[in-house]
């Protein structure tokens, strides 16, 4: 027994309807989506369509909600059907548009599920990625895996779970509202059942990361200006060397297309919040509150790595501004677009469940995220207060050229 | 696949039915589809099958040629413990069963049917299926959208009728057995009765009338109603799987017969809407998702398996109905919908086991795991299941 009888109308209910005329047609929101892409008027209209996909180069929006899915057919061709979808349904929200209609026939569910209906784009990216599995046996699609494309090895300081980690697809929707960012998740979920299940999803409540020199460094839940030096959009130069994947893969789809890794880190927030002031500041090489380097005045001083003072390193040699530094890693640069979470508290302690849900871009991780991981996982100060819960690797597609593009087209040839 | 031909012309006409029917436009054609019953009285083919279930052979059957008409078929099972029951199938559409027929014991049913080939279905047995051909002069078949949505609702109706009844039946031998002192056959018969609601749910939610709400007093569970108010299955199931007591059920069970008695008077007069049949398929899906993935069904028994697959059963023969004017309509969504009901199937089937007498595993065994592929294979199902009824409504 329900404990509320069904609201679905049941015996009788249909009288009324079927004297209707179905409003709308029977076909789905697809071929209404696919539409050409008008230039949306609206300011806060990110485009859809382009080189890259959104939501890497553009200004990191206020508000993340992000999913994994498993991919349970073993049919190629939903699959494909589905990227479809999400690909229209894609370009609709991002226009501020609903995937479907909302009010169509009255014995139909609507095609949109309506909860951002009436509000503005709130510059919505919505970006898609392939995980390593994808490209197992089931589809056919083992060819087309690029080398970097592996899982990420175990990483010190790993403590990851796995119903929060990996993934064949996965979703990063970001928006200046998150019920316009949420309205993703949930559709795109909905148009994959029966094709896919999601396997895990994070809800971020702020950027912790500025991707564009537009913006302010905000601050992460420990307090402090973390991301300073990050790869800023504007910096094509930056970008081409670090994010997008270029003539150097050996699979001509992903040309244009990046690699995305997510990694859940919880922040032992009690334990940080009893730790004294110098050390905090130890441990991050910034001052808290100006965010200088403590070799300098102002937040985009450039740290001084070799300044030490009676003889000792000014910056810790294990801080974590040190470590994470393009000169402590041969260089090497990613681009963090990373959103503070929380899940309520910790059943088993009480303790908050909260941190960094990191998200960061590049053009091959095993170059960048790993190596750099490798050198703030086994010395980084910061590890005393942080656990690396979840951890997930996908590549991210070129951008799509225009309306009836899809998601991984020219991959599936 | 073809069409059911059996026709109790009381219901169609019933004058106290709550509901006229949407495809009034086509009423003329009650008798179109009668059962050639001319020709099969020309023919001195068999009347009868005799079917014969042993452990080690299955199914059998002395005949599987019949002229178009009425068959019965007698059943007998003489030792097979994995089958429970023989169901005669157009398609995956039942269109008469015999249930409850363990090991030792036999039973009968009979159907009118259309030539055509039909399945002779023993779920669990050694042969599970048999093909039976039925020839003679095919009854006039009514081919329209219209026609098989009226075949469809009446086919339903035929089928709500017979579980409902053989739901009484078996709240009969409950009450018996509440009446009694055997505690282990007490708790045996609560088994052997709910599939029969579970498989007819939504039929019984629409008799809510203000105050007056059947499906709360056959089905309420703890603290969906006032205590003073808690009757019904569950209400026994706390009686002989928690308390473990008989003391003060025999009440109980004779409400509950008597309620469900008032359940059959009220479902014998109702006809059914097209859409009606969808949304109750849905409504079935609902209940999986909502109380049996859960577990907050069964709470003493946890026998919430046995009421899930029966949800997913009654459902599936809910859509069954729909099928043949669905495929017309939009063959890849009804394409979709099967193929999504035998996925459902399979996963449900994993749980099937002789270890106890409900004939699934106990909810109590179910992993997380367990619970989000179940849950993912109802989803499957409901999306595509949600736009049956428009399709239907405007047909």
């Amino acid at each position: 027994v329900t404990a509320n009888t069904s609201r679905r109308r049941f015996i009788g209910g249909a009288l009324g309807a079927a004297g209707l005329v179905a409003a709308g047609g029977a076909g789905f929101s697809v071929a209404r989506a696919a539409e050409p892409d008008e230039k949306s008027a609206d300011p806060a209209a990110v485009p859809f369509y382009g080189a890259h996909q959104a939501g890497i180069a553009t200004p990191a929006q206020d508000r993340l909600a992000f999913a994994a899915f498993d991919v349970t057919t073993p049919d190629r061709d939903k699959l494909q059907l589905l990227l479809a979808q999400w690909s229209a349904a894609g370009a609709q929200m991002a226009r501020g548009l609903p995937i479907g209609a909302v009010e169509s026939n009255p014995d139909s569910p609507p095609y949109d599920t309506g909860e951002a209906l009436g509000l503005p784009p709130s510059r919505l990216t919505v970006t898609v990625g392939f995980g390593p599995a994808l490209f197992d046996e089931r589809f056919g699609l083992a060819a087309h895996r690029p080398a970097a494309l592996t899982p990420l090895p175990a990483l010190p300081g790993d403590e990851l779970q796995p119903e929060r980690s990996g993934g064949d697809l996965c979703v990063q929707a970001c928006a200046d509202d998150p019920q316009v960012a949420f309205h993703v998740i949930r559709n795109f979920a909905r148009l994959a059942r029966g094709t896919a299940v999601m396997r895990w999803s994070q809800l971020g409540f702020g950027r912790t990361s500025s991707t564009s020199t537009t913006q302010a460094t905000p601050r992460n839940l420990m307090g402090f200006k973390d991301g300073t030096r990050n790869i800023k959009a504007e910096s094509a130069d930056e970008m081409n060397r670090f994010v997008w994947v270029g003539a150097e893969t050996e699979q001509p789809w992903l040309k244009g297309g990046s690699y995305l890794v997510a990694r859940r880190i919880r922040m032992l927030i009690e334990s940080w919040d009893t730790d004294y002031l110098a050390d905090q500041e130890k441990v991050f090489g910034r001052v808290k509150t100006s965010g200088a380097p403590l070799t300098g005045t102002h937040e985009f001083d450039t740290p001084d790595l070799t300044a030490k003072k009676d003889g000792a390193p000014v910056i810790d040699l294990n801080a974590h501004i040190r470590l994470a530094a393009p000169a402590s890693n041969g260089g090497q640069m990613i681009l963090r677009r990373g959103y503070s979470y929380t899940d309520g508290i910790d059943p088993r302690t009480g303790l908050l469940d909260a941190g960094l849900f990191f998200i960061a871009y590049q053009k091959d991780p095993r170059r960048q995220f790993v190596a750099i991981q490798r050198q703030l996982g086994r010395n980084d100060l910061l590890n005393e207060y942080i656990r690396h819960t979840g951890s997930a690797l996908f590549a991210v597609p070129p951008g799509l050229r225009a309306a009836g593009d899809y998601y991984g087209k020219s991959l599936f040839g | 696949m073809p069409a059911i031909s059996v026709r109790r012309a009381a219901f169609v006409v019933s004058a106290a039915a709550a509901v006229t029917t949407v495809l009034a436009a086509c009423s003329g054609s009650d008798g179109g589809t009668a059962s050639s019953s001319t020709g099969a009285s020309k023919a001195a083919a068999a009347r009868v099958a005799t079917v014969t279930i042993t452990s080690a052979k299955g199914c059998e059957l002395d005949h599987t040629s019949f002229a178009a008409g009425g068959i019965t078929f007698k059943i007998q099972n003489k030792d097979a413990t994995a089958v429970s029951e023989v169901e005669l199938l157009a398609g995956e559409r039942i269109l008469g069963e015999k249930e409850n027929i363990a090991a030792g014991l036999g039973g009968e049913f009979a159907v009118k049917v259309d030539a055509g080939t039909y399945t002779l279905y023993c779920p669990g047995a050694a042969t599970e299926k048999s093909t039976i051909k039925v020839t003679g002069t095919a009854a006039p078949v009514d081919n329209s959208v219209a026609g098989l949505l009226k075949a469809g609702t009446d086919g339903y109706k035929r089928y709500v009728d017979t579980q409902v009844g053989y739901l009484l039946t078996n709240t009969k031998k409950l009450d018996v057995a509440l009446h009694g002192t055997n505690l282990a056959a007490a708790q045996d018969a609560y088994i052997a009765a709910r599939p029969f609601y579970e498989k007819i749910e939504p039929v019984a939610e629409s008799f809510v009338n203000g105050k007056q709400n059947l499906d709360a007093d056959i089905d309420a569970r703890a603290n969906d109603v006032p205590a003073s108010q808690w009757s019904g299955f569950h209400r026994i199931e706390k009686g002989l799987f928690q308390d473990k007591s008989l003391a003060g059920l025999a009440k109980w069970g004779d409400k509950l017969v008597a309620d469900i008695t008032t359940l059959q008077t009220k479902t014998n007069q109702l006809t059914y809407q097209a859409p009606d049949l969808a949304n109750g398929a849905q409504g079935l899906l609902d209940e999986v998702a909502a109380s049996k993935i859960t577990g907050e069904e069964e709470r003493y028994s946890h026998i919430d398996m046995v009421d899930m697959a029966n949800n997913v059963e009654g459902s599936e023969q809910a859509f069954a109905q729909l099928e043949p004017a669905v495929q017309k309509i939009d063959p890849n969504l009804a394409a979709t919908i099967t193929a999504e009901f035998a996925a459902l199937d399979k996963v449900i089937d994993k749980y099937r086991t002789t270890s106890n007498v409900s004939g699934y595993v106990l909810y109590t065994s179910l992993t997380d795991a367990d619970r989000r592929s179940l849950a993912a294979a109802v989803k499957a199902v409901q999306e595509p299941l949600s736009r049956v009824a428009a399709k239907v409504a405007n047909a």
